[in-house]
């Protein structure tokens, strides 16, 4: 059981890992976030193919099991990454209200050259 | 390309200029507003040099009842916020070299007689932004849930982020001189202007001042929902810049 679920996992992650490739290749990633999801996935992989190891690392830190570590750092990335989300949508935000706002003053200015 | 926008229309644009050379500009953000947006205009002839009106995005005849009063209409093909919309006002009165502007509401809820004691105030103690305040005398009736608890925690909030000391947080009321427009910029496209607005006075230095302003309240405007949307927007506001 425990295989077939490992074997699941590494064919996503193969998947995942091709996409950011992918993505980088057409210029829509940085060199940063393919590095990051990069080490991410090796991380998950290496979790995944060797339970024990996270709890060598949970230990580490005076947590009781891996399980609960890879639960409490997921949640953390969790939250880091809707907060990046909220930060970009906003920031997208204003770049709208931007467009909108010459195109208002644009659009007033040739009413009235249409008119003079 | 603000340059190329007005490059064709130097002429005009000086002729507003020496038209009105201390000009008084009311600034009128507007969505959804076509039952009231006509009269708003025509009271505020009496009392400013010129009016125009952001028309944020509206569904109905909002622009077009604007324009038939008399105002300068901007529109704003998607609706983007009161902010956003004061600001799209603001860019216009530097284009057009308005020495003062006014904010005023949309809905009938601001009285056109506290405009030019407004003025005279600003200039009589050298302030560069006046904030109308509903608290300062009794005219204003503000909802129970509101005086009590959404504002006192709006200024709490500002004392504690700005340092500003006002006695109202959130008052749509507004006249800023030209040293205050060139210096304020506004960020915040919804509801969160009104707290930027007397942030960015004390950071750059300006001298605020208030007023007291009479308040009729047409609907109930910011709940508590709304104010913790302000909150939310002021806290992200922050980390735009540091992130991006």
């Amino acid at each position: 059981m425990l295989f077939l679920f490992q074997l699941l996992f590494f064919l996503f992650s193969f998947y995942a890992v091709g996409n950011v490739v992918k993505k980088r290749r057409e210029g829509s990633a940085s060199r940063r976030g393919v590095i990051f999801w990069l080490i991410f996935w090796l991380i998950a992989d290496v979790a995944v193919i060797w339970p024990n190891s996270t709890t060598v690392l949970a230990n580490a830190f005076g947590i009781g099991r891996g399980s609960d570590l890879v639960i409490y750092s997921s949640l953390a990335l969790l939250f880091f990454l809707i907060f990046k989300l909220h930060i970009k949508i906003e920031s997208i935000n204003r770049d709208v209200t931007k467009v909108v706002r010459d195109r208002a003053l644009r659009d007033h200015e040739n009413i009235k050259t249409l008119k003079h | 390309m603000k340059g190329n926008i007005y490059k064709n229309n130097h002429r005009s644009l000086n002729f507003l200029i020496s038209s009105f050379p201390n000009m008084f500009l009311a600034i009128v953000p507007a969505y959804n507003e076509e039952k009231t947006i006509g009269s708003v205009v025509q009271s505020l002839f009496d009392h400013v040099d010129r009016v125009v009106v952001v028309d944020d995005g509206s569904r109905d005849e909002t622009a077009a009842r604007a324009a038939g009063a008399g105002a300068t209409v901007l529109r704003h093909e998607l609706n983007r916020g009161q902010g956003a919309a004061l600001e799209t006002g603001h860019e216009y009165a530097r284009m057009i070299g308005a020495e003062h502007v006014l904010h005023f509401d949309a809905d009938e809820q601001f009285d056109v007689a506290d405009i030019r004691p407004a003025l005279a105030k600003l200039k009589n103690t050298a302030a560069d932004v006046l904030l109308g305040s509903r608290f300062l005398d009794g005219r204003s009736r503000v909802p129970w849930v509101k005086r009590r608890l959404l504002l006192p925690l709006a200024r709490l909030f500002h004392r504690l982020t700005d340092r500003t000391r006002l006695t109202d947080a959130h008052n749509g009321f507004r006249v800023l001189n030209r040293r205050a427009l060139d210096m304020i910029r506004l960020t915040q496209d919804r509801m969160a202007h009104a707290s930027e607005i007397p942030a960015q006075a004390a950071r750059a230095g300006l001298k605020t001042v208030e007023l007291p302003v009479r308040v009729v309240y047409r609907e109930y405007g910011q709940g508590m929902g709304g104010g913790a949307r302000i909150i939310k927007e002021l806290i992200f506001g922050k980390f735009i810049r540091r992130i991006n």
